[in-house]
C-alpha cells in the first residue's frame, strides 16, 4: 500500500503531525512530558486522551524504549473543559461546608 | 558506578539551574548539570511565564532591568524562540492603601528609568478593554514587562549548553554532597555515580533546603502551594498581565501568540510544604475572581488546572552567592518569582562564580544576610 505523502496529524487539539513528533524525538526529547513541553501535545482541549499513546509508540521506534517503560503524564482536571462562567457560579463552600 | 570529573556541577534542570549552566559553559567551564527528573519538572514547568521589573527592593528592579534585556536579546543567544512578548503588567489598586504603596513603589521603580505609571480607571480601562471598574482607584502600569515561555527558555538554555561541550543528565538525583576540610569535592547521585569537581551549584528550587543540607548548610527556603489553570486558546483580547493584590485577587495574562488565559493567585492563608495536588476550591475560586475582573470571558472554557511550588525565602527575596562551605554555591529561594530572575541572576551567579565577583553586586541576596527588608510586591 502506498503511504499518503499528507502530513498525518497526531494530535488533533494542537495539530501537531507525525514528522514533528519524529523530529522532536531526534533532537533529544525521548519522554512524553517533554515532548509536551515543547510541541504541546496533551495540552489541548482532550488532555492527551487522543494522542499520548500514539506518541508513546512512537518514541519506542525511535529510540527503542517500550511504551510500557514510558512514564505517562498524569491527566489534570476538569475531565472536560468548562466554561470559567460555569465554574464560577459553583458555591465551593457551601456544598462542601 | 561510574567517576567523572567537571569544572562545575549544577544540582537542578529549573530555570536557574540551566541559565546558570549555560553562561558557566559559555564563560568556557565544563558543566554537569544533574536533574533528578526531568527538565522544567519542578517549579519551573509550573510557572505562567510573566515577566516584569515592577518590584520594591532596588536590587531586585536592577536585576529585573537585566533580565528583560536579555529575554528581549534570548532568541538570538539561543537559537530559539522563547515567545518574549512585551505586552505589559497592570497592577490594579482597590483602596488607598494599595494605591498608596504602588505610588511609593513607582518611585523607587523610576529611580532606575523603569517606565511605570500610576494610570486612572478610565486609563487602565482603555489599556484593558472589558475591565470591571468597581471599586478600581488606578492601577501602575509599565509597558515594558512581558512574558515568555518557560519551557522554551529552560530548554533553550539545556540545548546551548550541550552545543558548549556540556553536559546534562536526567533521572539523577543528587543523594550526597562529599566535603574535604572545608571544600566541596563531589557528588554523588542514586544510582552511586560520582560527580568531582570544585564547584557545586545548588539549584533544586522548592527542595533546595535539602539538598544544602547534604553538605551541612542551613538554608532557610519553604516551598508553599501555588496552584494555576490555562483556558482554551480564544481570540486575542488582554495584552498585559493583570494583577488583581486584593485577598482574594488573582493574576493572569493572554499567551500573546496561541491565545490561552494562563493564571494563578496567592491563597490566604498560605498552604506550607511540597504537596502540589489540586483543589476543588482553586478551580471554583479562580474563575470567579477572573469573571468578576473580565467578565467578558465567562464564556472561555478552561482546559486544566494543576500546582506547584513557590520557594519562600524569610524576606522574598532570591538567596545567591557562597555558602559557608567553599566551593558550594547557593541559587534559590526565588520565591514565586525564579523564571524573571532566571537570565540576569545566571548571568551574574556565573560570573560571581568564574571571576570572584558580578557587574551587578548582588551580596545583598548572601545567605548570611539579616532577611529584615521584606519585599512588598511579592
Ligand atoms: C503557579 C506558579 C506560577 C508562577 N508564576 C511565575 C511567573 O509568572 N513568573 C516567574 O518569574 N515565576 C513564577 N513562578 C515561580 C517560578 O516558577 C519559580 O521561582 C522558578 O521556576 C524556580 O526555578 P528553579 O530553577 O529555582 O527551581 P525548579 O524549576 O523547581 O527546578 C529545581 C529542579 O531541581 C530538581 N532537583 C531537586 N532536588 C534534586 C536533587 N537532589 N538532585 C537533582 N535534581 C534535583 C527538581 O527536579 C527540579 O527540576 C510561579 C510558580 C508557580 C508554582
Amino acid at each position: 500500500m502506498k503511504r499518503s505523502k499528507r502530513p498525518v496529524i497526531v494530535c488533533r487539539c494542537e495539530e501537531i503531525t507525525e514528522d514533528e513528533v519524529r523530529r522532536a524525538i531526534k533532537r533529544g526529547y525521548y519522554s512524553l512530558e517533554e515532548i509536551k513541553r515543547v510541541l504541546r501535545t496533551g495540552m489541548g482541549h482532550c488532555g492527551g486522551r487522543g494522542c499520548l499513546k500514539i506518541i508513546a509508540r512512537l518514541i519506542e521506534e525511535e529510540t527503542g524504549i517500550p511504551v510500557a517503560k514510558q512514564r505517562f503524564p498524569c491527566s489534570r482536571p476538569p475531565l472536560k473543559p468548562l466554561a470559567l462562567g460555569l465554574l464560577a457560579s459553583y458555591k465551593y463552600e457551601e456544598k462542601n461546608g | 558506578m561510574k567517576k567523572r570529573t567537571a569544572d562545575a556541577i549544577v544540582i537542578g534542570g529549573g530555570i536557574i539551574g540551566a541559565a546558570t549552566g549555560y553562561y558557566l559553559a559559555k564563560q568556557g567551564l565544563k558543566v554537569i548539570l544533574l536533574e533528578r527528573n526531568f527538565p522544567c519538572a519542578g517549579s519551573t514547568g509550573r510557572c505562567i511565564g510573566g515577566i516584569r521589573a515592577q518590584f520594591t527592593h532596588d536590587l531586585t528592579i536592577r536585576v529585573m532591568l537585566k533580565s528583560i534585556k536579555m529575554f528581549m536579546e534570548l532568541d538570538s543567544e539561543l537559537g530559539e524562540d522563547i515567545e518574549w512578548y512585551a505586552g505589559g503588567y497592570l497592577f490594579l489598586a482597590f483602596d488607598e492603601e494599595r494605591k498608596k504603596s504602588f505610588l511609593q513603589a513607582i518611585e523607587i521603580q523610576r529611580r532606575y528609568g523603569l517606565k511605570v505609571d500610576f494610570i486612572s480607571p478610565d486609563e487602565c480601562a482603555r489599556i484593558v478593554p472589558g475591565l470591571n471598574q468597581e471599586g478600581l482607584l488606578g492601577g501602575a502600569w509599565c509597558p515594558t514587562d512581558g512574558q515568555a515561555n518557560p519551557f522554551k527558555v529552560t530548554y533553550g538554555y539545556l540545548k546551548g549548553m550541550e552545543r558548549l561541550g556540556s553536559k546534562v543528565i536526567t533521572d539523577s538525583e543528587v543523594k550526597r554532597i562529599n566535603i574535604q576540610g572545608d571544600k566541596v569535592v563531589s557528588v554523588v547521585t542514586q544510582t552511586g555515580d560520582e560527580f568531582y569537581a570544585p564547584v557545586v551549584l545548588n539549584a533544586a528550587g522548592p527542595w533546595a533546603e535539602g539538598v544544602a543540607q547534604l553538605a551541612g548548610v542551613f538554608l532557610p527556603v519553604k516551598p508553599d502551594r501555588h496552584e494555576a489553570l490555562v483556558t482554551e486558546a480564544v481570540e486575542r483580547c488582554l495584552e498585559p498581565m493583570l494583577v488583581d493584590y486584593r485577598s482574594d485577587g488573582c493574576y493572569f495574562v493572554q499567551h500573546y501568540k496561541t491565545g490561552h488565559f494562563i493564571g494563578c493567585y496567592t491563597p490566604v492563608p498560605i498552604v506550607p510544604g511540597d504537596r502540589i495536588d489540586a483543589s476543588d476550591e482553586f478551580i471554583t475560586e479562580m474563575p470567579r475572581r477572573m469573571v468578576r475582573l473580565l467578565p467578558k470571558l465567562a464564556s472561555v472554557k478552561v482546559l486544566r488546572q494543576w500546582a506547584g511550588s513557590y520557594e519562600m525565602s524569610p524576606d522574598g527575596n532570591p538567596i545567591c552567592g557562597r555558602t559557608p562551605v567553599e566551593g558550594f554555591y547557593v541559587a534559590a529561594g526565588m520565591s514565586g518569582h525564579g523564571f524573571m530572575f532566571g537570565p540576569a541572576l545566571g548571568y551574574l551567579m556565573a560570573e560571581l562564580i568564574t571571576t570572584g565577583k558580578s557587574s551587578i553586586d548582588i551580596s545583598e541576596f548572601r545567605l548570611d544576610r539579616s532577611f529584615a527588608k521584606a519585599e512588598a510586591m511579592k
